[in-house]
């Protein structure tokens, strides 16, 4: 008897062993691409975690070296995939910045445009694979049907869904054409109506707010220190907007709300970009009123894509378009820094220029590796499926984390 | 089939009936890594639904599917990760690359990018696009249930040998350069000259 | 002659007083010695530091100066100076320093060589930690005193640093267990 009871308290000790490592990705069901987080368990509480990164590194920073100004605008749609518009504008402002144009004022509305329509596809996205990993699919399926009709307007512009390259260095691709500002009211109208239904399905969700309140909690301080961006920023309490704080382009001239949380857990952020997606809306609204006619190229010399009918016709036009495209643009020596309130965070460009068409340094600062890495911070004592709900919440794009 | 409609009989081969089952029920392991990875949720999705074929269940354990869909870059770092995936799904199984990074390493020929999973797995169905729209992907589901019907040449199941595998994954290859017809030529040292030089 | 920001009035003076900040405390002899100001293309302040250390130095210097208010690390990272065009030694490294307050930036750089080794900055910001890991993986330059100096973006085998000058774009590196795991069980030669 006695030796049984010894036997069972033996193998009880096993039971309360803190040093079982659970091994989450990098091939895992939550749908957020290449990650690994090794978490040190006990039971089921984690107590330590790590991540593990570089799975989708693609050498998108040395491609810059090698590619013109020009061939990297495609590159950069790959970076933060769910919103690739607002990737390729920030570039073309780095470019832009460096060298010192200033686009025409008709580019500058459509771009900001673009920029809030690609901030509202990425919350989309965030917050439908979020509600997906805890099980609620109905939000997935409302919310993707509106990403559809985001697509078909992009899709009107330039040609393509989900990878852009729709801005050029000086310019836009194509201007907008005729039927996507009608289409993009009906949008910004109904939108918000279909906001209203999911926080209807979620906000005051019993289940929804038991598992996601209190979760990942990363609190004020701890955010500042890991150099976090973006809604994560704001859910922890700190007010920091780049598009109110350091505003370009007309961001000065809309009106729009900044929201701030103040627990920093998994409900906050997702409080927060529901609400970002209503200020969006409401800024695409002013901008479409506010939208002047023009030009969309600005007219330099030394970035101006001639029109393609020019092109055909007049010799020194194509002349200028084949040095374009096989020379590349003359970029002055020099560099800038120029970031811009991505989707995720601060997304910046540091462009480094020693002349000619190619850069010398390009590097990407991308928001997902500060918050990834803080991530391994904000999940220690919570469960396991408290970390994937976490994970949903902080919005890893893998594209962008590796490059 | 009876009158009231309580017989129901179909005579036919059971390879055919074996045939017709596993093309409706491909049951997808999406291994998704970038942005096409968002076009395969979005086909995955109401507006294009893939479940119309069959393809509802995505089953993120590899042993209970039958359906491989690698969609997004594959890099070095992820390669063993994909094959052992790979191994541990049950025949018979199809794989399908979808995008072009897939395919072939698409825009992304560096240091760090497997140019193309057949490096390291036999391919069913290579699907072009970057990403490709989701009626691509739908399209060649659609070419994969036809072969397997066979309908379509199967492509044989090339397993790499010991040689492909240690080219692939060092780019220098063993090439004899005056075999090549293109003028885009790697050299021994990797680095490609230019397409205007003469070649010695 | 323009920009994509809002040339706002007040920002404006903020960053001037910033800039002269910076030449009237940090560049006055005899610490100063040695260092430099720039004004990159926005006008936002490259301060050149004397080395590596006194980069570690300025930017904790910055931290705590209350007419900066740094409380925000932007980015580290570097770049390579083959053609030694920024001063002899071989890469540079950037500090990329923010206030959310005043929302004045300002960027440290100094040059480094080849096989010193920079100090580094985890003990200030906790995330400087993967920062600084990039930029040993993708450069090599070591961190003196770095919790957990490791390749990231790489495999932990991987030899070379990718983004140097002299890495050929499309060398890739196969890893012998690699191989193993595609192909079964072959052995390689030289292998047991």
């Amino acid at each position: 008897m006695g030796k049984d009871v010894a036997a069972n308290l033996q193998n009880l000790g096993d039971f309360y062993n803190p040093n079982v490592l659970i091994n989450l990705g990098p091939s895992h069901p939550a749908m957020h691409g290449t990650l690994r987080v090794m978490c040190r368990v006990n039971g089921e509480t984690i107590e330590d975690a790590t991540c593990e990164i570089g799975y989708l590194h693609r050498g998108i920073e040395k491609l810059g070296e090698e590619k013109t100004y020009h061939q990297w605008i495609v590159y950069t749609d790959r970076l933060n995939y769910c919103s690739a518009l607002n990737n390729n504008i920030a570039y073309c402002m780095a470019v832009e910045n460096l060298m010192q144009i200033a686009v025409t004022e008709r580019c500058m509305w459509v771009r900001m445009m673009l920029m809030e329509l690609a901030r509202i596809t990425d919350h989309i996205i965030c917050v439908a694979i979020n509600a997906l990993d805890m099980g609620a699919m109905t939000v997935f399926w409302l919310l993707y049907q509106w990403r559809e009709e985001a697509y078909t307007m992009i899709e009107s512009i330039c040609g393509m869904r989900l990878t852009t390259s729709a801005s050029r260095i000086g310019g836009m691709s194509h201007d907008l054409p005729d039927d996507f500002i009608p289409r993009m009211k009906k949008y910004v109208e109904e939108f918000p109506k279909a906001l209203e239904e999911i926080e209807g399905l979620l906000t005051g969700n019993r289940i929804w707010i038991d598992r996601t309140r209190g979760v990942g909690v990363l609190s004020r301080e701890e955010a500042l220190r890991f150099s976090v961006t973006g809604p994560c920023l704001r859910a922890s309490g700190v007010d920091v907007d780049l598009r109110r704080d350091r505003p370009y382009y007309f961001y000065n001239d809309v009106k729009f709300d900044v929201a701030i949380g103040s627990n920093g857990d998994v409900y906050d952020r997702y409080l927060i970009r529901i609400e970002e997606m209503r200020q969006s809306a409401r800024i695409i609204k002013q901008c479409m009123d506010k939208l002047p006619n023009g030009p969309i190229w600005v007219e330099d010399r030394r970035v101006r894509i001639p029109e393609k009918a020019d092109v055909y016709s007049k010799m020194e036009v194509m002349i200028h378009h084949f040095k374009f495209f096989m020379e590349g643009i003359d970029v002055p020596k020099g560099e800038a820094y120029t970031c811009v309130e991505g989707p995720n965070g601060e997304l910046g460009f540091y462009i480094v220029s020693r002349g000619g068409p190619k850069a010398w340094r390009m590097r990407v600062k991308s928001p997902s590796f500060m918050l990834f890495q803080s991530f391994e911070h904000c999940i220690k004592g919570d469960k396991i499926p408290d970390a994937v709900a976490a994970l949903g919440s902080v919005n890893i794009i893998a594209g962008e984390l590796d490059r | 089939m009876s009158k009231d409609g309580s017989a129901f009989v179909f005579p036919a081969l059971l390879q055919e009936v074996v045939k017709w089952a596993r093309k409706s029920s491909l049951w997808p392991m999406p291994f998704g890594t970038s942005c096409c990875g968002i076009e395969m949720m979005s086909t995955l999705s109401s507006t294009y639904d893939l479940s119309r074929f069959g393809a509802e269940v995505v089953r993120f354990s590899p042993r209970q599917a039958d359906m491989l869909i690698v969609a997004g870059t594959i890099t070095t770092k992820m390669g063993p990760v994909l094959r052992t995936i790979y191994d541990q799904m049950l025949e018979p199984k199809w794989v399908i690359a979808m995008g072009a990074c897939s395919s072939s390493g698409g825009i992304f020929d560096t240091y760090s990018v497997l140019q193309g999973i057949d490096e390291i797995m036999p391919v069913d169905v290579y699907v072009p696009g970057c990403p490709p729209i989701p009626e691509g992907l739908i399209h060649s589901i659609i070419h994969l249930q036809k072969i397997i019907d066979g309908d379509m040449q199967r492509r044989p199941a090339e397993k790499p040998t010991h040689e492909d595998a240690m080219n692939a994954m060092n780019y220098r290859k063993n090439v004899d350069i005056s075999e090549i017809q293109s003028s885009y030529v790697v050299t021994k040292d990797g680095v490609a000259p230019n397409a205007f030089t003469k070649r010695s | 002659m323009g920009n994509s920001f809002v040339k706002d009035a007040e920002f404006l003076k903020r960053q001037q007083d910033a800039n002269t900040r910076l030449q009237e405390k940090y560049l006055v002899l005899p610490l100063g010695e040695g260092r430099k100001l720039e004004l990159d293309k926005l006008d936002e302040p490259i301060f050149w530091a004397k080395s590596a250390d006194d980069a570690v130095m300025l930017v904790k210097s910055f931290k705590v100066d209350p007419n900066f208010k740094i409380d925000f690390l932007s980015d580290i990272t570097a770049y390579d100076n083959t053609d030694k065009k920024d001063g002899p030694k071989r890469f540079v490294l950037v500090y990329q320093l923010y206030s959310t307050t005043t929302q004045v930036r300002i960027r440290i750089k100094t040059l480094i060589d080849l096989n010193e080794e920079a100090n580094t900055l985890v003990g200030e910001w906790d995330g400087a930690n993967w920062l600084e890991r990039e930029i040993f993986d993708l450069y090599g330059i070591k961190f003196k005193g770095h919790p957990n100096l490791r390749r990231i973006m790489m495999d932990e085998r991987f030899t070379g640093h990718p983004l140097r000058k002299e890495y050929p774009m499309k060398q890739r590196e196969p890893f012998s267990d690699n191989v193993r795991l595609h192909l079964g069980a072959h052995s390689l030669p030289g292998q047991k």
